[in-house]
């Protein structure tokens, strides 16, 4: 069963889920300085799905990562709805994560010893509280994984793992989802299958996704890319298609 | 090869570190009870080489009988007028007769000086007029020129806070005497010979004390210039009646120096015991770490041998690995087994028994004996997981990392560990309970291979049992407590060997609490049935001396007192075996001492009569009337008819005699406890007001109650009981830090797993409790297990000793919930370590570590 927009509460548009104000990230010191972010400023509207893209080494996967909370910026700002992430201890950040954020890395998702609707319901479990079962369980079969819960992730496929872990990512209704190369272990089929899942999610629930990618194909699945190249945001694109990102994409080889 | 294992090696540093202290700690506990040994056995050469120094030659009766629990050979006393006889001997300088018997001196707060019935003894004996012949030395005063004079040791002076010239009471047979300290003395460099305490009075003073005037214990030696000690021997001996003998002074000194061995050899093999349990759950850490770091580098081993490494190679590798370790680990433990002799030499120090002058002796035998006991550890606990790494197949290294497999057991494990546990089990029962007698090395056999049984098994059992602990953890610490259940029954082959350690520790610990519990209540059952008086009083003496046998008289002329009687105690050689027999005034102890007649009348026991406990007189086949050789010290060998057997041998020991027969054959009498009944009609804080009004003249004595005096029985055992549970105490930090270690690297091994916990949203606080609780699992696991094989070992060992007096099972509830509180603890503990490393990981990091 689709859940239609208008079942969620939260506003398709509106102010930015999450933003950095010239994030800047330095490795290192003096001759082996790297600059991974450098003076970033980028949105990420609500209920939309925005690509971030770039050549290898262009700070994509660290920009992700200092927008999420899981690594901390050298200087500038970055929020997650009105929260300034830099004001943040472990705890409080950790706590966000739990509430507010969802993940979904390339792999090693799942923690092996629970069952898919355990790793499902973790973030909830942390919390102490049950969730929304309903909301729950809607997600489960929108996932369609309905017949896989009580199974472990090593008697899951590829696929239906990261199926699992989209669906545990919706499940805590996150403020935002980071996906990090999430179709990067999948062959093709099962890859375009999860984008599937994950533009169903943006654009049934209303989610709000921000992924990084090096492929075109399913950078293609989003509503907007961001393209990064030296820590700089050096070009955006709207309503892309996968033959011109991929010749967006060439123009940095040369 | 070699240099790719030696930089493996160092890379893990921490993991070597902590393997390697599991083995250092058992090594160190071996070597330090060895050195301690060779220190103890050196100092008492020297010293009684010293003591021996200018004697030659020494004249005493011939042995009677050697005495039973090591206390040496037993002999009469020799007449003083031999003394005048040996003078006239050519090649004689000097002749001194010299008694030593039991004194006890009382200090300046009016306590009695030192505790002999846990630590060293009290002793009183002659000053030595020949100075060639004194092994002590004044550093203060002079020797006693009166009868109410004594040179007293230098601890003991300090210990009662006595100086030269004050005036002191001393215990000894007959009333507590009046003495004047004339004089102090050390005994060589030592402030006394071992802890004892002397008292040291003029020669006929002495003998009428602590021996019997007109006797000597012995006489000493010395031959003029030119004369050999067994030349010296030679000319003696025409002239000593029958039943003396001279010997030379070597040989005196050689005899000391064995027996004090002899006295030390239980007290070591009961340390190595602990030493050999230590290296043993040593091993099991070494095993587990070795096996979890084999499974970890799967997929490099897979590397190597796809490069062509051969099996034999990788085998090799791993166990350099362990050389390595078991070269470093033994040589830190030797060393620090010097420390470790140490701290039992203070432990000794602390039961009373001081080993004078400082230094300790390392022989090359222990440093051998030490460092190959490290070794061979080592490499057999390494051996399985080494072959386990040389069958990694090369496409290993191709396959994603699969860490460690389940592992719960093939149907053959379960059937080998299964033959294993019955056959400790038979092999347990059948020494314990077989018609042979108890075998001891039966039982050993049978305990190892219970606890390689439930080894082999742990794999199989860890599961459910793992699952069955920690079902309340779900509940209790949501999404933290069902991670801690499902990791501690991740990987069952590692709980349950890491548990194993554990087991056991805690199954020796439940298994001596259990002993030592029945034990008690055992005491305390026969002296509810046995002791029907009101009161004891006891002597606070230990195997020498006692209470004036004058005391029980003053207290039955007491109004409040109905009837008090004194129980004696001394060695026989009855039958063949060396014994103890008590002496009883059968007028008046069997109204205090119900000792249960079987056949026979306690009124019977007279001048040439003896009581037999019923289980003796059926092993040695004796009946009524029947004759039975006994020797004595004192008057050699007689021959005693049996006019009792009798039932209960709590308190009086398996054979008694009559007052008449005691005093007819000892020479010296002293009571070891006095029982007291009230009259009808005395209150009893009167009665015991009025008894300790009586026992106040004997310090060092005390009145208990019933209950008092049971207690004071049981703390004998709660005295070694501690000693056990400290030494014990060393096996279980080495099993504890196993697990720490087997967690440190489980968590090594879930990086990438815990930094997805942590970007999900786990708290630092909720993965240190996930930490925590894994741990504890795996600790109560190891628990339970010991505990259950503890009760098993203590039910068949209780059971087996029921004919040796241990006639009570008693499971102590409250000590053993104790045991599993403190594991529980104890789990937290080791997981203090490992769970702050994960708690402050990087998140991002470990997410992306390979």
């Amino acid at each position: 069963m689709a859940i239609r927009a208008t079942d969620v509460t939260r506003p398709s548009t509106g102010p930015a889920a999450a933003r950095t104000v010239d994030a800047l990230k330095v490795y290192g010191k003096g001759q082996t300085e790297v600059r991974a972010l450098d003076g970033v400023s980028v949105e990420f509207a609500a209920g939309r799905f925005t690509a971030i893209m770039g050549p290898s080494g262009s700070g994509k996967s660290t920009l992700l990562h200092c927008i999420a909370g899981l690594d901390s910026l050298s200087s500038g700002k970055a929020f997650i709805g009105n929260a300034d992430l830099s004001t943040l201890d472990d705890q409080k950040l950790t706590i966000l994560r739990r509430d507010r954020v969802g993940f979904i890395f390339q792999a090693y998702n799942l923690v092996p010893t629970l069952t898919a609707i355990e790793n499902i319901t973790l973030p909830l479990t942390l919390a102490g509280h049950k969730g929304d079962q309903a909301w729950i369980d809607n997600v489960v079969a929108t996932m369609g994984i309905g017949q896989r819960l009580q199974h472990r992730p090593s008697e899951l496929s590829g696929g239906q793992q990261q199926r699992v872990a989209v669906a545990r990512a919706l499940a805590t209704r996150p403020q935002i989802i980071f996906a990090d190369e999430p179709t990067g272990n999948l062959d093709s089929r099962s890859g375009a299958e999860v984008l599937q899942f994950m533009r169903q999610a943006v654009d049934d629930m209303g989610q709000t996704i921000v992924m990084v990618t090096h492929d075109p194909v399913a950078a293609s699945y989003a509503d907007r890319i961001v393209f990064l190249a030296d820590g700089r945001i050096v070009d955006e694109m709207h309503q892309p298609t996968a033959e011109r990102v991929l010749e967006r994409m060439k123009r940095f080889g040369e | 090869m070699f240099r790719t294992t030696l930089k493996g090696l160092l890379a893990h540093k921490r993991r070597m570190f902590t393997t390697a202290l599991a083995v250092t700690l058992g090594v160190a506990f071996m070597a330090g009870t060895l050195v301690l040994t060779d220190t103890i056995g050196k100092t008492f050469d020297d010293l009684f080489g010293d003591v021996y120094k200018n004697t030659d030659a020494v004249v005493r009766a011939e042995a009677a009988f050697e005495g039973p629990m090591s206390s040496g050979a037993q002999r009469g006393r020799v007449d003083e007028s031999l003394v005048a006889s040996l003078r006239r001997v050519s090649g004689v300088a000097v002749v001194e007769g010299q008694v030593q018997g039991y004194a006890r001196l009382v200090g300046k707060d009016g306590k009695a000086i030192g505790n002999p019935q846990m630590g060293a003894p009290t002793f009183g004996g002659n000053w030595s007029e020949a100075k060639e012949l004194n092994p002590f030395t004044l550093v203060a005063g002079q020797p006693p020129g009166a009868d109410n004079e004594v040179v007293i040791d230098k601890k003991s002076a300090e210990d009662g806070k006595l100086a030269v010239g004050d005036t002191t009471t001393v215990l000894v047979q007959g009333p507590p005497q009046q003495v004047r300290i004339a004089g102090i003395a050390k005994f060589g460099t030592a402030d006394s010979p071992g802890g004892a305490s002397f008292t040291l009075f003029t020669g006929p003073a002495a003998q009428r004390l602590v021996a019997e005037p007109g006797k000597f214990d012995s006489i000493a030696l010395v031959a003029v210039e030119g004369v050999s000690q067994p030349e010296l021997v030679s000319r003696l001996t025409p002239v000593l009646p029958g039943g003396v003998e001279a010997v030379t002074g070597a040989a005196v000194t050689t005899e000391n120096q064995d027996d004090l061995r002899e006295g030390f050899s239980f007290f070591n093999t009961f340390l190595l015991v602990f030493a050999v349990v230590a290296l043993l759950v040593g091993g099991f850490m070494i095993f587990n770490t070795f096996s979890i770091t084999v499974a970890q580098r799967t997929r490099e081993n897979g590397l190597l041998r796809a490069l062509g490494a051969s099996r034999r190679q990788i085998l090799s590798s791993v166990l350099v690995e362990a050389t390595a370790i078991g070269v470093v680990a033994s040589a830190l433990g030797l060393a620090a087994g010097i420390a470790v002799a140490g701290a039992l030499k203070g432990m000794l120090a602390a039961f009373g028994f001081d080993i004078p002058g400082r230094g300790v002796v390392l022989s090359a035998s222990t440093v051998v004996t030490s460092v190959v006991a490290g070794m061979v550890v080592t490499l057999v606990a390494a051996l399985s997981p080494a072959r386990k790494a040389a069958k990694i197949p090369p496409i290993a290294a191709m396959r994603a990392q699969v860490a460690g497999s389940a592992g719960y057991g093939s149907k053959q494990r379960i059937l080998v560990g299964l033959l294993l546990l019955v056959v400790g089990v038979s092999a347990m029962l059948i020494g314990l309970f077989g018609d042979t007698g108890t075998t001891v090395g039966a039982v050993g056999l049978g305990v190892l291979l219970v606890f390689f049984g439930v080894s082999v098994l742990g794999r199989t059992i860890s599961l459910p049992l793992s699952r069955a602990l920690g079902s309340p953890l779900p509940r209790l610490r949501g999404a933290a407590g069902t991670l801690a259940r499902e990791n501690a029954m991740r990987n069952p082959k590692r709980t349950a060997a890491s548990a194993s350690a554990l087991m056991i520790g805690v199954g020796i610990v439940g298994f001596i609490t259990i002993l030592a519990s029945s034990t008690k209540a055992s005491i305390d059952a026969s002296t509810d049935r046995a002791v029907t008086g009101d009161f004891v009083v006891d002597s606070g003496a230990g195997m020498v001396g006692g209470i004036d046998p004058g005391m029980a008289g003053q207290l039955n002329a007491l109004p409040e007192v109905a009837v008090a009687t004194g129980l004696s105690r001394g060695f026989a050689e009855v039958d063949g075996s060396p014994q103890m027999v008590a002496g009883l005034d059968p007028k008046t102890a069997f109204e205090l001492l119900d000792v249960k007649p079987i056949q026979g009348s306690p009124a019977d026991l007279g001048r040439d009569a003896i009581g037999v406990f019923g289980e003796k007189a059926e092993e040695q086949g004796l009946k009524l009337g029947d004759r039975v050789p006994v020797v004595f010290k004192d008057t050699g060998p007689q021959s005693l008819r049996v006019a009792l057997i009798y039932d209960e041998d709590q308190p009086v020991g398996s054979y008694i005699l009559g007052v008449d027969a005691f005093e007819a054959n000892f020479a010296n009498r002293y009571d070891a406890q006095v029982f007291v009944k009230k009259a009808e009609g005395a209150s009893t804080a009167a009665t015991r007001a009025a008894v300790e009004r009586v026992a106040g003249a004997y310090a060092g004595a005390e009145v208990f109650d019933q209950e008092q005096f049971k207690a004071e029985q049981g703390a004998a055992v709660d005295q070694v009981l501690g000693l056990v549970y400290a030494l014990l105490a060393l096996a279980i930090i080495i099993a504890l830090m196993g697990i720490g270690n087997t967690l440190a690297l489980s968590i090594f091994e879930r990086t990438r797993e815990l930094g997805l916990l942590r970007a999900v949203g786990m708290t630092r606080k909720q993965l240190r409790s996930t930490i925590r609780w894994e741990s504890v699992i795996i600790a109560v696991q190891g628990t339970v297990l010991g505990l259950l094989i503890g009760v098993f070992f203590g039910w068949a060992l209780v059971t087996a000793l029921t004919d040796e007096g241990i006639d009570q099972f008693d499971l102590p509830v409250g000590s053993l919930a104790v045991v599993v509180v403190l594991a529980a603890i104890a789990g937290v503990v080791a997981a203090v370590g490992p769970s702050r490393r994960a708690a402050n990981l990087n998140v991002l990091g470990a997410i992306a570590s390979e």
